[in-house]
Order: C-alpha cells, then structure tokens, then sequence
C-alpha cells in the first residue's frame, strides 16, 4: 500500500506493508535517528512525535500513520544549528551512548512546547517512555529543564563543577561553592592538592561524539545500508538439554527468497570459548557454532538468511528438527552432585576441570595456613548467600553486518566492545587467515560487558561466505535477554575469624557458581569475585574455594563489575552483620580492617589473570576511602539512622525507614595483560587525527582520549579528532572492559602525544630559534618565557610543506604491572513497607575515588548510571524461568528496569586522588558503580527491620517472608 | 504475512468489517500491534470514526472509546483516581496511542485502569450492525465474547463518589503484583476491583478476600496475593470510608 505522511514537514508519498511498523517505514525512508530497542514499544527507542505527540514507533504501524505530521530529530537541527535541548543535553552530559537520546529529545520537544514550564516530575513523566539503561535519568531530565529554561529566556542552574571541601583532616563542613542556584548536575569534586594544574584534563569538555548523537546521525551498526543484503534469522533450542537426532533442512532451503540454512551438518565443527579475552583464550573449548547438542532453552540450532526478515522467520518454521530430549539441571548446587545430568559428554573436552560432575573450574587459593588463622580468632563467622541471573540489556541489542569486500575480504561491521579479539577469534571459526578479516566497530548503543564476546559474528560471517552476500543479523529484544550473555549466579560462603579489638583474623570465601551452559568467562569472572571479595579487607590469611558449574540456564558472561557485585554482596552483607554480632558500629568494623595505601593485596598475586611478576607484592598506592566515607555520611544524613523517631515515623505506621552501607573496591585494568595503542598525527590546520583501538561504548572514553592527547600536544578537545576503531586502521587494543579503558588506552594516548609534543617542540624551537627546553605548549601554539609563540597550524604547514617535510606522528602502546583500585562509599536510604514488604529506594550516594576524573561530567556520568543499574540488580531484576529452564519474562517490564519517573535521587561525589601509575592520575571508574548498591539496600533494610537477608533482588515476597520468619 | 488494514470512515462501515470473522479491531494498536499481527486477518483501525472526546453527563461521564489514555490523565472531567491510574497504566510513549477501549479490549489481568473502572462500575458500550447495547464492564470481563464481532464506541463512569487505591510492586511504577481499588459512590454502597488475583481484573466483595484463589508468577506466590489482598483492602476500605468525595 501507499501513505502519505508530512516527516519534519514535507509531504511524502512511501511504500509499506499494510503491516509494517511506523519505525520500519522511516528507517527505510533515510529517517536513521528512529531506533530498534523492542518491537513491542517498550523501550522507547524508535519513539516518534505525531501529530506533536510523542508516540513508540514499533508498536504504530506506518498504515496507522497514513495521513499524519510525523517528527523525527533530523527535523529539530536545521542547517547546522542545534536546538536548545541539543545543545542542554550536551552542556548536561546527558549523552551516553545515545541510542536512545533522539528520542528523549523528542519526548522534551513535545513536554516543552506544550508546557513550556514544566516541573520536574512533569519532565520525568514525559520521560517514563523512554528506557534508559546508562545515563540514570538525572542528566537527562535536567537537561531537558535547562532547555525550558533557555527557551523561556532564563539563565539556566550553574553546572560547572563544584568543589567540595575535603571532610578528613577537620576540613569545612560546608561545601566550598559560592554560588547561587548549582544545579544537582553540576559534577561534586574533592580535590586533592596533590594533583597538578592541567587545562583540558579534569575539566567538564564536551563529549567529542555529541553532535552526531544528539543530532541521530546514521552512526550505528544498524544503519549500515548495503545493497544486497540478507536477513539473518536464528533457530533456538525449545529444550534445555536434548540431542538433535536428525535435522531436515530441504523444506526450509527450497523456500523462495531463501539462500543459506546452515547447521551442525554442513558447518566445520571448530571448538572454541566466545569471550572476548586475550590470546590464547582460556580454556575450555566447549562451543561450536552449530553443535549437535543444545544445552538451554535458546541454544543455537541453525541459522538462516533470506531475502527479508519475513522469509527468514518462514524458513525457521519449516526446518525439521528432532530432538531426544534429556534431563536438564539448573541449579549450580544440584548440577555438581552425583548423578546429574552431565551436560558436556562430548568427547575431546579439554580443559575442563570434571566434565563427568559439570565442574569446569575447581579454583583455590590461600594465603597461609588458614586454621591457624581461625584457631587464632575470639570469634567466628559464616554466613551464606545467594546471588541470582540479570542481563545486562543494552537498548541497542547484538547486530552485525558481514560482507565481502572488493579484495575478497570479509568486512564484519559490529556492535563489539572487543573488535580485534574477534577477528582473531572468528577466523578459525570461518576457515580464514586473520589477514583476510577486517572488524570494524561504529557507535556502540552501549554493552556493559554484553558485547565482550563472540556472540554472532560467526554467524553472519559464514552466512556470507554461503552466500556470497552481505548478510545482517540483529537479535530481538528476547533473543537478547535469552540467548546472549547474563551475570552468573553464585552461592557464596564467607568465614571469617576476628579477635577480641575486631580486627580479622581469617577470612575465607567459597562459590558454587553457575556459569550456565557454556564457560565462556566462567574462569575469569570467578577469579574477579575471588579477587575483590578477598582484596577488600586485610587478613593475616586467606582462602579461596571456588567451583564453576555447568548447568542448563542461559549463559553467563561478563557484565560491568564482571564477579565483584556477586561478591560485594555477600562480602559487606557479612561484614555487617560482623559488627552488628560485636556490637561494633558498621563503619567503624570496617575502617579497621579495609585496605590503606601501603596494604598488601596478597590474594591478587593467585587470582589475577595477567602476566604478573610473582616476587612482586602488589600494594594500595592510592586511595580515598576516608574522605569518601565522610562525604558521603554527610550527603546522606548518616546521623538519623540511629534515631528512633526517624525510623518509625509517627504518621505512617507500616513504614520502617533505614540507611545502610557499603565499601567498595574494583580493580584497574587486567595487569600484565591488558594492552592499548594509540596513534598520533597532526593535520594542516593543526588539529589531530587521534587513531586507538578502544571501543567507546557510550562512557566516554574518546573524550577523555581525546583530552589526554590535547593536554599533552597543547591542542583543545575538539581539535582531536577520534577514530575507533578497525582492525584496519587503529592499533591493537585489547578492548573495553576491565575498567581499563582510560588508565590503559590512556597512557598509550599519553604516550603517543608525548613523541609528538616532542617533535612539535622541535619544530617550534627551530621557528623560533630558541632552546627546545624553554618552549611549552598550550592554547594551539608553542611557547616561550618572553611571551612569544607560534601556532600548531604554523607548525604544521611546516613541516608538512616548507621544510625538512615531515609527518609529525607517533604510535605508542601501553601495558600495565599494576591495577591500581579505585575506592568507593556506597548510601542507600531506604522505606521497609512491613505489611507488604514492599522496598522503596528513596537515594542513593556514592563518593568514589577514581584518582583524577580526566573528565568529572563524563565520570559522574559513569556512577549515576552505573548505580541505577546495581540498584536493579538489587532490588528488582531477574531472569525467572518455569519449570523446564525456559525463561518467562524476556522482555522490558516484566524484566523490570527502572524508569525515568520512579527513581531515587542519586548523587555522585568525585574523590580526588593521585595515582601514581596513571595517566595524569586516573584510576578506573567505569565498574565500581555497580559494587555497593545492592548491600547498601540490605544493610539499610536491616537497619529499618532487623531483617537480614541473604538472597538479591529484594523484591515484595522475598523481603515479606522474611519479615515473617523474624 | 498477508494482514491487510483498514480505515473504515463511518461507524457502519466498522460494524460491517467487525462482523467479519477475519477483523481484528484496532484501537491505538499498542497491543495488537506489539503482538506482531496475524496472516490472514484485516485490521480494522477506528481512528476516523469520531470516537475520542469526553463528555460531561451531569454526575456521569462518558469516555469515547477511542480517547487516549493521555486524554484522560489530562481531563479535569475525569476523576482523580482514575486519572492516576490512567496514567500509571503505560509510559508516556504508549499513553499517547493506547486507548481506554483498547484498555477494554486488551482485558489485561493486571491493568490498573481497568480495575478502577471496573470499580466505578463502568459501563461499555457497543455498536454492531443495527444495534446498539451497554454492558457492565464486569460482565464483559467475564465473557469476552460479549464484544467479538462489535465496535466498542464509549465506556461511562459515576463522576461523584470517593475514590482510593493501593498497589505493591518491585519498584513505584511497576506494573503491580497486586493492585486494589475501592469506590464509594453517592449510594454509599462501596465498590472493589483488585488486579494480580484472577486471569481479569476482577470485582471482590471485601469480606471474601480470604475466598481468593490467585495465580501464582515469579512475583508472588498465590498466599503472598491472597495477603497483599488483604492488606491493601484493608488502607482503601479506610481511605474510601473517612475521606470526603472528590
């Protein structure tokens, strides 16, 4: 059929199915900015105005439509100018990924300019449609009142930093700002005197991506449009464990418009593990891209690419597949008992620990003779607990695009935090030479982790060499909560010996974990949990007991925190109830025995997974714990947990109200390990193509690359310009994750620039005939002591075509023997509804210590966000299966996120400190977020109840029951 | 797929189409449309019918079946309670297109708005071919196929009366586990409806809370409903017996 719809004011007549969706008919009108989260509405991506309303676009079809004004973001931004709620969205920070950010800007324009002065719970309402899985909402919703505010004619609130007076020492208790109306955005810093002045390093700059992102420009995976390309479609295991007898394929591959159906009978067998980890992967080789076994309910079976997505579902139908059904187990508990099923019965398993008991990792490690330790303790304690099953939920879900080039190439464009470990990873799988593969990473709409993994690049890239086609593969909103990756669930036991002044005197943690199906991270994840669960406090000694179980839930793999937040439960869970026992307060149990500067963190020298110098003690080398502590005590209100009247208040008698914390402590970068390379040229202008293989996944971390070389080479922000990243065209870089991104990929950066600084100034001395030593470099020029300069375009054209041409340029990469750990205090203040156990978050505080924030926008950014997504794992998402493992809520809503209009209030406060083995200071940020929600929230429940609970997410039932049982 | 779709101009013509046993009646399609359609079927879109508006009654209001649920989170003629339950219904990008007779239509187990019209004891009217009929939305509950084949034009709601609800969820916006609310009309006779205990929203007399049977989820265990029932009654009952009317 044909409509007609007027999009950002031109009538234009288009074709579309009589079912097609409103999102699918702009998408192929060029409209790139309406964006797939769900097909059922619920994530808000593709929304839309129309009619001036702001209205999902999956759950509309373009028929609906017919007829009507439709608004896009490509109409808002009109020959280069942006609409004020671009430009407060970018002043904000309000910019992670952004997905999803034309349309919350959409959602602004309609509030705005229907009300032009909205409150704030008007903005969130207009907000609530909009899921959003990085930002935490407070940027974004402020940002939308400062837009009304400019639009109205008003100075908007001050957002430039604010800089708080450190509490330790008998500082102020008073924040040192003067200023009238500081915006809740405006990022909180404490400083450090020990840091050095800088002019683009800890300053709040502009993300270096904002304008392609606040404007929707085609940036995205998914807005690759090659000709000729076919849709990939998956056939997933309806059972949790079976053996496929036979699979007939003709019907399927005699459908027209089909052209591959591909499965385990006409694929090489090529054994492999999918995370995305360094060379060689670790062991066990337990996949193959299409097995003859499936082993949880959406295990691969076949996969298909056809014409269209219609096709492809068809033929998906009509292949005929048998299986033989076998016992399944879920539980990581059960699964390792005598007599379960055994899930990897295949032979040539190598590897793993016990294949015959589903154990694929039997870890250990101590520090001593622990009995000594416990024999030496007034008293003991041990506790367990039970961590459950997320999934880390990007908006924008798995999509790659493989094709071949015009050298015969296979070009595999994806939405990977890890582009180089999947060329080396996918070539044996395709039968390939690393060299005739090419990854290239666009925009990522955010990955938390998800995206560390060989998930579906293998897929497309056998489909096109089938085909000979570009073939593209997106997974749905339910592929994505089933058949990518989750958290692993874990049993967690802690013992711990203390004596009679509180300090300990062992402390040992065992783990039963589930790594699901396959073991991907299953080592290394645990290592983590065993890492930071035993790094936090000291001990004279300690022990680890971990065993990885094979089970038939989906799979775990890494997700931000990667095995800390399982662990941080169950550690500041117990050490809770430690101080409670001793009648010691919680705080005060912990300050005695946390980790200082000069502590040893002995149990890394066993669990870390790099290259470590063994004879080499790792040590704390900073840390701001102390002053997080404070700051955050004050910016919570800590005084009024102990006081009575508080807790009960008079007018509400079923609520119970609490405070609770948490410490916690992650890691910086894999030592030894993890490796970044940058490259580094500078252009006529004197700006500079910053080359690096890291993979911004909406955190920001181009821009803190871009400010670090900028620094470095006296350049401003915006004059570097960001390329990442391609197997191609970037150096190496082992990717993002492991919090490592700015402290690794950082110092290669600093590296880089830091030759280039070097050839500029020899330039600049020659210009100026001057001593190289008396030149530095800032504000775009040389300079010297007696006021003279020449500028970097000066430069530049110099050497480029004056004389002793030369390109001024520099590669530079970087590992680490450290991995320096950040810091931080977690707050919750919580309400207990003891008639129904129903938990309300009221606010939530971190103060973290991230050494030096290269950018405090983007990294409060990070904690904002990072903490909403620990309170979900907290308090109310889960992946719920029924009785055969097959899971029952896999999408948005029942699996519930939080959304704009239900938040807690949030605050973020930046602890300076500075680290000695990062660039310009910088420690990590990105996953210590996630740590200390969710025992914060226990802590403060027990605080309100009396009730300890062993088991996340608090959900009603759950804390109700324990109510009932106290 | 084959769906075809229409946009039918007159009432009709829609109850022509919907006397069809292919039609699928399409209100803002938020529901239908998140289904992913069925072959064989024509959607019958009732956009241009003239259905949305809310019209003042004296002590009645009637709510045209195809007003949007923001419409009625926006009208001063609607009632407070009403007005928050519509809008706790769905988020700002599906409030926009759904509908309070797709709302009907839908007949969610746990749509709030739905019990709280169940509880102002609306009533549904619709047109087929010839005809046109009320119902109590109670019944229609019940016996869905009292609208198959039938274009749904208004639902009419007490104005007068006090009003309360309750809810427990995972988190304040959450679709609830359980959800109650009462309304105490100008014959002082109070009406329940509870959401999370039935396969419908369904009217509960409050002194056979104990007689519910709820289904159980992931979110709460059939005693956990039963309690929850119970208690949140309990604060509505209160809050319906000492407030004033609206």
């Amino acid at each position: 059929m044909t409509i007609t719809l007027t999009i950002n004011g031109v009538e234009q007549i288009l074709s579309c199915e009589p079912h097609e969706s409103l999102r699918s008919v702009l998408r192929r009108a060029g409209y790139f900015s309406v964006r797939y989260g769900s097909s059922t509405g619920e994530t808000g991506a593709a929304a839309v105005l129309v009619d001036g309303s702001l209205i999902s676009a999956d759950v509309m079809l373009g028929a609906q439509a017919d007829g009507h004004d439709v608004e896009t973001i490509e109409g808002l931004s009109t020959l280069g100018q942006l609409h004020p709620i671009q430009k407060a969205f970018i002043d904000s920070g309000a910019i992670q990924s952004g997905y999803s950010t034309p349309a919350t800007i959409l959602a602004a324009k309609a509030l705005i300019d229907r009300n032009p002065r909205p409150t704030e719970d008007d903005v969130r309402d207009a907000l609530s449609g909009i899921l959003d899985r990085e930002t935490g909402y407070l940027r974004p919703v402020h940002a939308v009142l400062r837009a009304a505010a400019v639009m109205r004619g008003e100075e908007p609130d001050d957002i430039a930093i604010t800089h708080l007076d450190p509490l330790l020492d008998g500082g102020s208790d008073a924040a040192s700002a003067d200023r009238a109306r500081v915006s809740e955005i405006a990022p909180r810093v404490v400083p450090c005197s020990d840091v050095p002045r800088t002019r683009v390093v800890g300053h709040a700059e502009p993300k270096v991506d904002a304008i392609k992102l606040v404007k929707g420009n085609p940036a995205f995976t998914d807005d690759v449009d090659l000709t000729g390309t076919l849709i990939a479609k998956v056939l997933y295991s309806p059972h949790a464990h079976a053996r496929i007898t036979s699979i007939d394929d003709s019907a399927a591959r005699s459908l027209p418009g089909v052209h591959a159906v591909l499965h385990h009978g006409n694929v090489t067998q090529v054994r492999y593990a999918s995370g995305g980890q360094s060379y060689p992967n670790p062991l066990p080789y337990d996949q193959v891209s299409f097995g003859d076994k499936v082993r949880y309910v959406g295990d691969r079976v076949a996969a298909v690419a056809a014409d269209t997505e219609e096709i492809a579902l068809s033929a998906l139908d009509l292949i005929d597949v048998t299986y033989e059904v076998l016992p399944a187990v879920f539980d990581e508990n059960e699964a390792i008992l005598e007599g379960a099923p055994v899930i990897h019965d295949e032979p040539g398993m190598e590897g793993a620990h016990d294949p015959s008991r589903n154990i694929v990792h039997h870890l250990k490690a101590d520090t001593g003779d622990i009995e000594e330790g416990f024999a030496a303790a007034d008293r003991i304690f041990e506790q367990t607990y039970r961590v459950h099953q997320v999934q880390p939920a990007p908006i924008e879900p798995h999509v790659a695009i493989a094709a071949w080039d015009s050298d015969e190439r296979l070009v595999i464009t994806s939405s990977t935090q890890v582009p180089f470990h999947i060329r080396r990873m996918v070539a044996p799988l395709l039968g390939l030479p690393v060299k005739r593969i090419r990854i290239i990473k666009p925009r990522i709409g955010g990955g938390f982790g998800v995206k560390q993994e060989l998930l579906i690049e293998d897929i497309v890239g056998h489909l096109t060499m089938a085909t000979g086609r570009p073939v593209r593969l997106e997974l749905t909103r339910a592929e994505e909560f089933v058949s990518s990756r989750t958290r692993h669930p874990q049993t967690i036991t802690f013992k711990t010996g203390v004596d009679a002044d509180g300090r300990l005197t062992a402390q040992e943690m065992r783990i039963i974990a589930n790594t699901g199906a396959y073991g991907t991270h299953g080592l290394t994840v645990q290592l983590v949990s065993g890492l930071r669960g035993l790094s936090s406090y000291n001990s004279p000694v300690k022990r680890f007991d971990c065993k990885v179980a094979y089970t038939n839930i989906p799979v775990p793999g890494a997700y931000r925190g990667y095995g800390a937040p399982q662990a941080l439960f169950a550690l500041e869970s117990h050490m809770e109830d430690i101080a409670d026992a001793l009648e010691m307060d919680p705080i005060e149990f912990r300050r005695l025995n946390w980790t200082k500067v000069g502590d040893p963190l002995d149990i890394a020298q066993q669990l870390s997974e790099g290259n470590q110098d063994a004879s080499v003690m790792p040590i704390v080398t900073s840390s701001g714990l102390e002053e997080a502590v404070l700051q955050g005590q004050r910016a919570i209100g800590w005084e009024r947990r102990n006081d009575p009247d508080w807790r009960q208040p008079e007018d509400r008698p079923n609520i119970r109200r609490g405070l609770g914390f948490a410490m916690a402590m992650h890691g910086t970068a894999i030592p030894g390990l993890d490796m970044g390379g940058a490259s580094l040229k500078i252009n006529d202008d004197g700006s500079f193509n910053l080359l690096v293989g890291a993979t911004d996944l909406g955190t920001g971390s181009d821009t803190v690359l871009a400010q670090i070389a900028a620094e470095v080479v006296g350049a401003t922000t915006s004059d570097v310009l960001v390329y990442a990243s391609d197997t191609d065209m970037t150096p190496f870089d082992t990717g993002a994750y492991a919090s490592s991104t700015t402290y690794i990929s950082g110092m290669a950066v600093k590296r880089a620039a830091e030759q280039v600084r070097t050839q500029i100034i020899a330039r600049a001395a020659e210009i100026l005939k001057v001593d190289a030593a008396s030149i530095d470099l800032y504000d775009r020029a040389a300079w010297v002591p007696d006021g003279r300069s020449v500028s970097l375009e000066t430069i530049a054209l110099s050497t480029l075509h004056q004389a002793g041409q030369h390109q001024i340029m520099a590669t530079a990469s970087h590992v680490s023997p450290e991995s320096p750990p950040p810091y931080a205090a977690q707050f919750a203040e919580i309400e207990v509804d003891v008639e129904t156990g129903q938990v309300t978050v009221i606010q939530l505080v971190m103060a973290v210590d991230c050494g030096v924030p290269i950018n405090p926008i983007t990294s409060a950014g990070q904690v904002e966000g990072g903490m909403v997504q620990a309170l979900g794992y907290g308090h109310c998402e889960e992946l719920a299966y029924d009785r055969d493992g097959r899971v029952v809520n896999p999408r948005f809503g029942p699996y519930k996120i939080y959304r704009a209009d239900e938040m807690p209030r949030l605050e973020a406060i930046l602890v300076q400190t500075m680290e000695p083995s990062g660039p310009f200071g910088a420690k990590a940020i990105a996953e210590i977020p996630k740590d200390g929600v969710a025992p914060a929230m226990r802590n403060a429940i027990a605080n309100a109840t009396g009730v300890r609970i062993a088991n996340i997410p608090f959900t009603p039932e759950r804390v109700w029951r324990a109510l009932q049982e106290a | 797929m084959t769906m075809q779709y229409s946009r039918p101009l007159t009432l009709d013509e829609a109850t022509t189409l919907a006397a069809r046993p292919d039609t699928v009646i399409m209100a803002g399609g938020t529901s239908v449309n998140a289904g992913g359609g069925s072959s064989g079927v024509t959607a019958v879109d009732l956009q241009a019918l003239n259905l949305a508006g809310i019209e003042s009654l004296g002590a009645f209001i009637r709510i045209g079946a195809m007003t949007r649920l923001q419409a009625l989170v926006e009208s001063d003629l609607v009632p407070f309670t009403l007005r928050d339950l519509a809008r706790r219904e769905a988020p700002s990008t599906i409030r926009n297109a759904a509908t309070v007779g797709g709302t009907v239509g839908a007949a969610d187990p746990e749509s709030e708005l739905l019990a709280g019209l169940l509880a102002f004891g609306a009533v549904v009217t619709l047109a087929r071919v010839g005809s046109t009929t009320d119902h109590a939305l109670d019944d229609i509950l019940h016996d869905p196929g009292l609208i198959s084949q039938a274009i749904m034009t208004s639902v009419t709601i007490p104005t007068t009366g006090v009003a309360a609800a309750e809810r427990t969820g995972r988190t304040p916006m959450d679709r609830p586990i359980v959800m109650v609310v009462a309304h105490r009309g100008a014959a002082e006779a109070v009406r329940m409806a509870v959401t999370g205990v039935a396969h419908v929203p369904v009217v509960v007399d409050p002194e056979r809370i104990k007689d519910l049977d709820p289904p159980s989820d992931f979110r709460g265990s059939p005693d956990y409903r039963r309690h929850l029932a119970t208690v949140l009654a309990d604060r509505v009952l209160t809050a319906v017996t000492e407030s004033d009317p609206e």
